[in-house]
């Protein structure tokens, strides 16, 4: 009968889901992403399975760590970045690590115990065609683009959903100090500025080289070169550009580290040493669209359309993971309200 | 001797404005073996419901209902063996004509294919052969009616209860159906209570009648 | 010893007896995922509360201001989906033409596109470049329009389909009796036939309306952050603030507003169902012109509301080059389509079961009605973050995974087949009993097949959900669980004109995985074969 089949179709379901006794679980962010072959020799050489478990943006994931903190749901954790070690040291879910990787000098550093893996930078992209057809010059400043020639111009994300919106008003606050910054907001919000939840949607839906009407939007740095890898056609300069103003830049440097009450320590170990390994940091540059950490790692062609600002402005680790949600909080009743 | 007696059966019901009304209070009622009763009354006096007390879908709230003289009241309605009919036809919708008739047939522990050429049979004589395949919808009201009729004789039932057969039917064929329905009720000798606010219609049809009134059955002929 | 016979009092009782033990297995899976969860989750709350930060939060003009438009957006979808969707619903119930099966499954693809894809296909339309508005000269984008046509975009169908069901069921005899008694076509409607379909409009007007007050509609993202739901407040003090105490007390009382609304639509469901006859009006060809104008037109609007940015993400697909074949040999993409299936056929057979389930349990009581829409009262991320904390071991476990598919998903069930129980002609059942057939056998026989297209109905709507993963992706994922919808999420991670393509044709590719289920499961035979009989039964007695 249709539903003993039923009830038998629902067991064998339930009993797919055999916990492999020998896994590792990494917990990350759903933008992580490393080339299947390498996750295959990290799995033959150090003898564990490795399960991924993603748990939306980094913000999201830390939280999640932080409520099962009793029961841990990960041995190792990647994606932690440098707006959220402090919370996360505060919450204390981190095990410090004290292998080789954290001996070795990181072209970025982290916090200590905690191993950088790749650093990137949020900053403004900005249509080259739209622009080119406009005829608009391209502002210099902030102040300038809160000026009606900007007008409904600009795209940015909520700070309260969206990391990269998060680091945006973490480098405007660095870069125009406090008090300016949330006045330059406030004219921002005169002047038209959108607010969408995600990059996702500021980037496909409202940014003018997908069909939307905003030609310029906060996105990473490495933005330019993806579009130039992804693009349909073979095209020599990507049709997007960084727009590096003072105070709109920021750098971001995410991390690996081990969950305190984790199992696996041995294969946990390894595994931070293998994100710190020449093959994987040379693969991430493609996969995640971020700098690699570890010095000497030959940059891909591609990354040329990429350039690094040459300042950033990030405010103290301590004072974001103070002050982090009293800013959020005040910018939705200046931009939102 | 009569086969159906009510003695003594109290009912209340829901009446078409929500509230409650007496259908019967301590009603008697004998129906010799062999004949049409005859039940009046106006419509919305709970008539149809006093059928299905008869028929085991509703319990009395007093009193009892005997056939043949054994006491109905642990016997359930498919183990009765009457048949029950309404005046919207309740033909099955998921099945055509034929499968229609088979179904009491099937109940009673007939294979399918045997209940079918039953059942053809009796469409046969019924004059409805042609439209034995057809989706019950498609046939006019007094065709399903007499269909309703056919599925309900087949189970050779022993008491027919008839509650407003043809009140959803225009009058030319409410007289033509009656004949017909006593002539093959008459034919299987099959005991009825046809209930009916048409008195016409209930002295055309029936050896005996009564009225519904105030809980009680008044005897008119 | 004869077996004691039990009857309802309602008329049209059918089925077991006892309903109340229908109930364990929808009640205890929404007890073990929804409520232990919440509950847990406010246990973990307690300690932070701070009945001060709560009332002052409730004063907030921003918040109270969110919440009334909330509500508003709602309503306005709620009437504008009627106003649209009962003439289409009459259209497509009432006319016999070519196409008209294909539209209606059409109908249910909105439901079925992630809605950042179906957000770039509107754009595609009615956005500052898009086709349609240079054609009409029209910029919708930040017009509260564009709000309310994301909102129909989704909803729509839901109207349409129910209304279609509803109309169809309404009883030719009384409307014939109503026109030969005087009354006009249009008289004849108010008065027989709408009524008849009050039900079932009521049951999907809820929906809807319970649908708006989630955080995961199309409107959001064509309008941005300013026309924002409460749900995304929720949801940013419960993930990325982690302030359980003000988020829970946010939570309960939007599902305090929202649990009162599908309690009065239980309540207002039961009063209306009336059951009703089995001879539903016949469909005809259109005659003459005006009816076939009515025809074009309803399938022209319907087009343009809910087809039309679907073909622009098609047409978009199929014009990629060989983006298209790239994609759809992808190492990745042939696993994405095998657990896209599997999810979702693994999780419309529970909901069938809950659905099944819960709609008899609920045939007389109010509260379980309401119950059914639970899923939808409850915030989703409260829910998702309240299992992580109740079964952390299993929160990245497949059978949870289900379980998240399933919850959203019977709903539909539930409600499609509450409605058609509601209707079944009461004499049915009853003339069965006295031709022989045990309770059980008039189940089987007479109720089964006669609810089973709204059961199909009902599926189609949970394969739909189920296959569109509308809040799944709160919960923890694994990549070897990647599905069509995760996949298409992950393209449009990052930038790139490949990217976006590659997203499109797999959003074309899910969206004709889905035609094929609907056609799967709603594949009415040919004939209307009963089920065949239970072998070797006799009347034996207990």
């Amino acid at each position: 009968m249709m539903f003993v089949r039923t009830l038998c179709f629902l067991a064998g379901a339930l009993l797919a889901f055999a916990s492999h006794a020998n896994e590792l679980r990494v917990l990350a962010h759903s933008s992580f992403s490393l080339p299947k072959p390498l996750i295959a020799q990290f799995e033959a050489q150090s003898g564990v399975k490795l399960s991924v478990i993603k748990a939306g943006d980094a913000g999201e994931m830390l939280n999640k760590l932080i409520l099962t903190r009793a029961q841990p749901i990960a041995d190792v954790v990647y994606g932690i970045d440098n707006s959220l070690i402090a919370k996360a040291l505060a919450a204390n879910v981190l095990d410090p690590y004290a292998g080789p990787a954290m001996q070795r000098p990181a072209l970025v550093p982290l916090a200590p115990g905690v191993v950088a893996v790749d650093y990137g930078y949020v900053a403004l992209n900005y249509d080259r065609a739209w622009f080119a057809k406009s005829g608009l010059a391209l502002p210099k400043n902030l102040q300038e683009l809160a000026l009606p020639a900007y007008r409904n111009l600009v795209v940015v994300q909520n700070p309260a959903t969206s990391s990269p919106g998060f680091a945006f008003l973490l480098s405007t606050i660095a870069g125009l100090g406090e008090e300016a910054a949330f006045d330059w907001w406030a004219r921002m919000r005169t002047n038209g500025v959108k607010v969408t939840k995600g990059w996702t949607e500021a980037y496909y839906t409202e940014f003018t080289r997908n069909g939307g009407a905003r030609p310029i939007v906060v996105s990473y740095a490495s933005s330019p070169a993806a579009e130039v890898f992804y693009s349909k056609e073979k095209i020599t300069e990507s049709p997007t550009a960084n727009l590096f103003l003072p105070g709109s830049v920021f750098r971001q440097v995410e991390g690996v580290a081990l969950v305190k009450g984790g199992q696996q320590r041995e294969a946990a170990g390894r595994f931070i040493e293998f994100l710190r390994s020449a093959p994987v940091q040379e693969g991430l540059q493609t996969t995640m669209w971020m700098f690699a950490a570890e010095p000497g790692t030959t940059r891909p062609e591609v990354m040329r359309h990429a350039a690094e600002p040459s300042a950033f402005y990030n405010p103290p680790a301590d004072s974001i993971a103070s002050k982090g949600p009293d800013w959020v909080n005040r910018w939705t009743s200046v931009v939102l309200k | 001797m009569s086969l159906l007696e009510l003695r003594g059966v109290c009912k209340t019901y829901v009446d078409a404005q929500g509230g409650q009304a007496l259908l019967a209070d301590g009603l008697d009622l004998l129906v010799p073996g062999g004949r049409i009763v005859a039940i009046l009354g106006p419509s919305g006096s709970g008539k149809s419901t006093l059928l299905k007390m008869v028929a085991g879908l509703e319990p009395p709230d007093a009193g009892a209902i005997y056939f043949a003289g054994q006491d109905l009241a642990a016997v359930p309605p498919e183990r009765r063996g009457f048949a029950l009919m309404f005046q919207d036809f309740a033909l099955f919708p998921h099945l055509d004509v034929v499968d229609n008739v088979a179904f009491g047939l099937v109940e009673q522990g007939l294979r399918r294919a045997v209940a079918r050429e039953r059942a053809l049979q009796m469409l046969a004589v019924f004059g409805l052969h042609s439209h034995a395949r057809q989706k019950v919808w498609r046939l006019s009201g007094g065709e399903q009616q007499r269909v309703a009729l056919a599925r309900a004789l087949i189970t050779q039932p022993r008491l027919l209860l008839l509650d407003e057969p043809f009140s959803a039917l225009d009058a030319e064929l409410r007289t033509r159906l009656r004949d017909e329905f006593s002539q093959r009720i008459a034919a299987a000798a099959i005991t009825t209570v046809l209930v009916t606010h048409d008195e016409a219609e209930a002295r055309a049809m029936a050896q005996q009648g009564f009225r519904l009134l105030q809980g009680r059955l008044l005897p008119l002929w | 010893m004869l077996r004691r016979f039990s009857v309802g009092n309602a008329p049209g009782h059918f089925g077991p007896a006892r309903a109340w033990w229908w109930g364990v297995l929808p009640l205890g899976f929404l007890l073990l995922m929804v409520v232990a969860p919440l509950a847990r989750l406010a246990v973990e709350a307690l300690p932070d509360l701070q009945w001060a930060g709560i009332s002052a939060m409730w004063q907030d003009d921003y918040l109270r201001w969110r919440v009334w438009w909330t509500v508003l957006q709602a309503t306005l979808t709620c009437v504008a989906a009627l106003a649209l969707g009962l003439p289409l619903a009459w259209v497509l119930a009432r006319f016999e033409f070519p196409g008209r099966v294909l539209a209606l499954r059409l109908l249910m693809l909105p439901f079925v596109v992630p809605t950042l894809v179906a957000a770039i296909g509107v754009l595609a339309l009615w956005g500052p470049r898009g086709m349609l508005s240079a054609w009409w000269g029209l910029d919708l984008q930040g017009t509260p329009w564009l709000l309310l046509y994301g909102n129909l975009f989704f909803n729509l169908c839901l109207v349409v389909r129910a209304g279609v069901e509803a109309l169809e069921q309404v009883s030719a005899a009384r409307v014939a009796a109503a026109r030969s008694l005087g009354a006009t076509p249009w008289r004849a409607f108010w008065r027989v036939q709408w009524p008849a379909i009050l039900p079932w409009l009521v049951s999907a007007t809820c929906l809807v309306f319970l649908y708006c007050f989630s955080g995961f509609g199309l409107a959001l993202i064509l309008g941005g952050q300013r026309y924002a739901t409460v749900e995304v407040e929720i949801y940013t003090l419960v993930a990325h603030e982690l302030r359980l105490a003000p988020a829970g007390a946010l939570a309960l009382g939007m599902a305090l507003l929202t649990g009162a609304v599908a309690v009065l639509y239980a309540f207002v469901e039961r009063r209306l169902a009336t059951p009703g006859r089995a001879d539903g009006v016949a469909r005809r060809r259109p005659t003459g012109a005006w009816q076939w104008c009515a025809v074009v037109a309803g399938l022209a609007s319907l087009f343009l509301l809910c087809g039309a940015p679907l073909l622009a993400i098609v047409v978009r697909a199929a014009t990629a080059g060989e983006q298209v074949w790239a994609v759809l040999l992808d190492d990745e993409t042939l696993p994405a389509v095998w657990n896209t299936l599997r999810f979702s056929a693994l999780a419309v057979l529970l909901a069938t079961l809950l659905g099944v389930a819960h709609a008899f349990a609920a045939r007389r009581s109010v509260w379980l009605r309401a119950a059914a829409f639970l899923p939808f009262v409850v915030s989703p991320v409260t829910v998702a973050f309240g299992l992580l904390l109740l079964y952390p071991r299993w929160s990245a476990s497949l059978p949870l995974l289900i379980g998240a598919y399933a919850l959203l998903a019977y709903p539909f069930v539930a409600n499609a087949l509450g409605a058609a129980l509601d209707h079944q002609p009461a004499h049915l059942a009853q003339v069965a009993r006295t031709l022989g057939a045990t309770p059980r056998r008039v189940f089987w026989r007479v109720t089964v097949p006669l609810v089973l297209p709204a059961l199909r109905r009902g599926m189609a709507f949970a394969a739909a959900t189920a296959l569109g993963e509308f809040a799944v992706t709160l919960f923890l994922s694994r990549p070897e669980w990647a599905t069509l919808t995760t996949l298409i999420y992950q393209r449009l991670g990052r930038p790139g004109g490949a990217n976006r393509d590659a997203a499109l044709v797999l959003a074309a590719l899910l969206m004709l995985l889905a035609l094929l289920a609907f056609v799967l499961i709603e594949q009415a035979p040919r004939r209307a074969r009963v089920l065949a009989p239970v072998r070797g039964a006799t009347n034996v007695p207990a």
